[in-house]
């Protein structure tokens, strides 16, 4: 487990259950974790633990922060804050029509078109696939690599 | 706002004030012409004419008309209706006197000017009631048969014109009646038809008017109706989303939880307890699936079913939908063609609401054929429609059940035999897309050959 050594994953879920099960799965594969219950929570413990990598539910229904998470991380002077690989979890990618950027952030603040992320996840993705993609995410590095 | 009763005598206020205005107006050209007339005659027509008083009158005309011009400036932005009428009358009134004065002057009985009282008939008919319009023509008859028989009883001096007719035919009770005769006749039938005639116009317009109040006022229901409807329409979409989201976030999160404990990730899982955990596993499957087949039900059904209005390109659709489908196929040993006709019309509609139709035709193909069978899809051109077929080599569907498998819940009974789980709604949400889309949807089958769908679809005009 060589490759999962001592990575910090920031986990922002607002369903407790279900930012739960997420630990278990991490922390059963070797991960560290770390919770965080809302966007601005999120923000405040990436700037406190540098995690290797953020995974995020957009709660869509509920509004924005999300993105707005995204946003603000990607405008940090801090280049391990702004660099940091981020993973979307959401149900409803296509109907949006979100979209990956390959290359880190923009100041134009786009909502909606393209999302500086390195991976969306459905949430209803099965163990497999989230671990394979966390790992693929892991391995690339930072954000604007 | 004003009452429905105001407002046609606004209206009218507003025409008087204009008419008013041009009739003040129309008497400056009237008062040139005497002037000219006045001037003119004696020596073209070579008739006598008392000069002196005719010119005074035509000076009176000029002051009289002046002050009317400044009276009207004052009194016709301030006026009702009411008074205006009034205004209009007087005027009138007074017009009656100078062209009884102007005519006594030039000969009374022998002036064919005599005509000219038929004018005022006319002016009164616009500007005032009916009845003030028979008033005003008695008025003008009694005037001037007034003074026609004033000089024929010598009280009043005559001005004999000397043109046509004889020094004494003023005289003459007999020659005068007659020719008063015919004057108040004239003037009689005048008021008459040209009242008439301003009253099927007056009612015209009202008429006109009133229909453009109800046109309003249904403009009006119409767009409340509209508002109300979108309203409504965001309401529903805003339920079925918080539904779509209640009952399925919850699901799936149970889901990742209950998938952690299967993998053994919060500690070993005796066989027994791994069993159960998986059972419990199919039913929230099954319970996310039917959340997710009405919610595809309820939104293929709304009255505005079409979020989108695209022209859409079946053989991307096809081609699409086809590759997801593949590997499913694959893994249980069913071969998946797909023929698409060159040259296809697009069609008008959602593209993601299509390809969800398609994809349940596909799957429902895949799960109800045996390994080794064959599922077909093709998009053919037929005249100004597009049909799209979904055909396999799997159980078909019993003959009496043909139609009943577009109903809700519906599945069929050999369907339902094979012990392979179904919500029912995947044939209802493909025949509501169909429906919402313009199209038809129906199949053949027959059963253990297989069965054939067949959507046919208007293709987009122009």
């Amino acid at each position: 487990m060589a490759d999962t050594a001592a990575k910090k994953i920031l986990i922002v879920e607002d369903d407790p259950d279900a930012a739960e099960a997420l630990r278990i799965l991490l922390e059963s594969e070797g991960y560290e974790t770390a919770t965080a219950a809302d966007a601005r929570a999120g923000l405040a413990k990436v700037r406190a633990e540098r995690p290797d990598l953020v995974m995020l539910d957009v709660m869509m229904p509920a509004g924005t922060e999300g993105f707005h998470l995204v946003w603000e991380l990607r405008k940090d002077p801090d280049p391990s804050l702004r660099d940091v690989p981020i993973v979307v979890l959401t149900a409803i990618q296509k109907a949006v029509g979100l979209k990956l950027r390959p290359e880190a952030g923009d100041t134009d603040y786009q909502p909606g078109e393209f999302l500086p992320v390195q991976a969306f996840l459905d949430k209803t993705a099965s163990s497999a696939e989230l671990i394979a993609t966390v790992k693929r995410v892991l391995a690339k590095g930072k954000a604007s690599a | 706002m004003a009452s429905e009763r105001d407002a046609p005598t606004e209206i009218h206020a507003a025409e008087l004030r204009e008419r008013i205005s041009w009739l003040i107006r129309l008497r400056w050209l009237a008062t040139a012409g005497v002037a000219v007339t006045v001037s003119a005659a004696p020596k073209l027509l070579e008739v006598r004419l008392a000069e002196p008083p005719l010119a005074a009158l035509t000076a009176g005309l000029v002051v009289y008309n002046s002050i009317l011009w400044v009276a009207s400036r004052r009194l016709l932005s301030e006026k009702s209706f009411g008074s205006l009428g009034l205004f209009a009358s007087i005027q009138i009134g007074v017009d009656w006197l100078f062209l009884t004065g102007l005519l006594h002057f030039s000969g009374g009985i022998e002036n064919p000017f005599v005509a000219y009282y038929v004018f005022h008939v006319v002016i009164a008919s616009i500007l005032l009631s009916r009845r003030a319009v028979y008033a005003h023509a008695a008025i003008a008859i009694g005037l001037f048969s007034l003074v026609c028989w004033l000089e024929a009883v010598g009280l009043l001096r005559h001005y004999h014109l000397g043109w046509y007719m004889g020094p004494d035919v003023y005289r003459s009770l007999f020659h005068v009646l007659g020719m008063l005769f015919v004057v108040a006749t004239t003037l009689g039938f005048t008021a008459f038809m040209a009242t008439a005639i301003t009253a099927e116009l007056r009612r015209r317009q009202r008429e006109v008017m009133d229909l453009s109040e109800s046109l309003k006022d249904h403009a009006d229901h119409l767009e409340n109706a509209y508002r109300a409807l979108a309203d409504l329409e965001r309401g529903k979409s805003e339920y079925l989303l918080r539904v779509a989201h209640d009952l399925r976030s919850p699901l799936v999160t149970i889901d990742r939880m209950l998938s952690v404990v299967a993998e053994g990730r919060t500690g070993p899982l005796t066989p027994r307890s791994r069993q159960m955990v998986d059972r419990v596993r199919e039913r929230v499957r099954q319970m996310a699936e039917l959340a997710r087949d009405l919610l595809a039900l309820s939104r293929a059904r709304e009255a505005r079913p079409l979020a989108q209005h695209q022209k859409v390109d079946l053989a991307e659709v096809v081609a699409a939908v086809s590759a997801d489908c593949r590997p499913r196929a694959a893994a249980v040993s069913v071969s998946l063609e797909s023929e698409v006709d060159s040259g296809l019309p697009p069609v008008t509609g959602d593209r993601d609401a299509l390809a969800e139709l398609l994809e349940n035709l596909l799957s429902n193909a895949v799960k109800y054929t045996p390994a080794g069978g064959r599922v077909r899809v093709a998009a053919r051109r037929r005249g100004d429609e597009v049909e799209l077929s979904v055909s396999d080599t799997g159980i078909g569907i019993p003959e009496g059940e043909v139609q009943e498998v577009f109903e809700d819940f519906y599945r069929a009974s050999n369907a339902r035999e094979t012990g392979q789980e179904g919500t029912g709604l995947g044939l209802s949400i493909v025949q509501a897309i169909a429906k919402a889309h313009g199209g038809e949807i129906w199949v053949e089958s027959e059963v253990g050959a297989g069965a054939t769908f067949r959507v046919v679809l208007p293709a987009s005009a122009g």
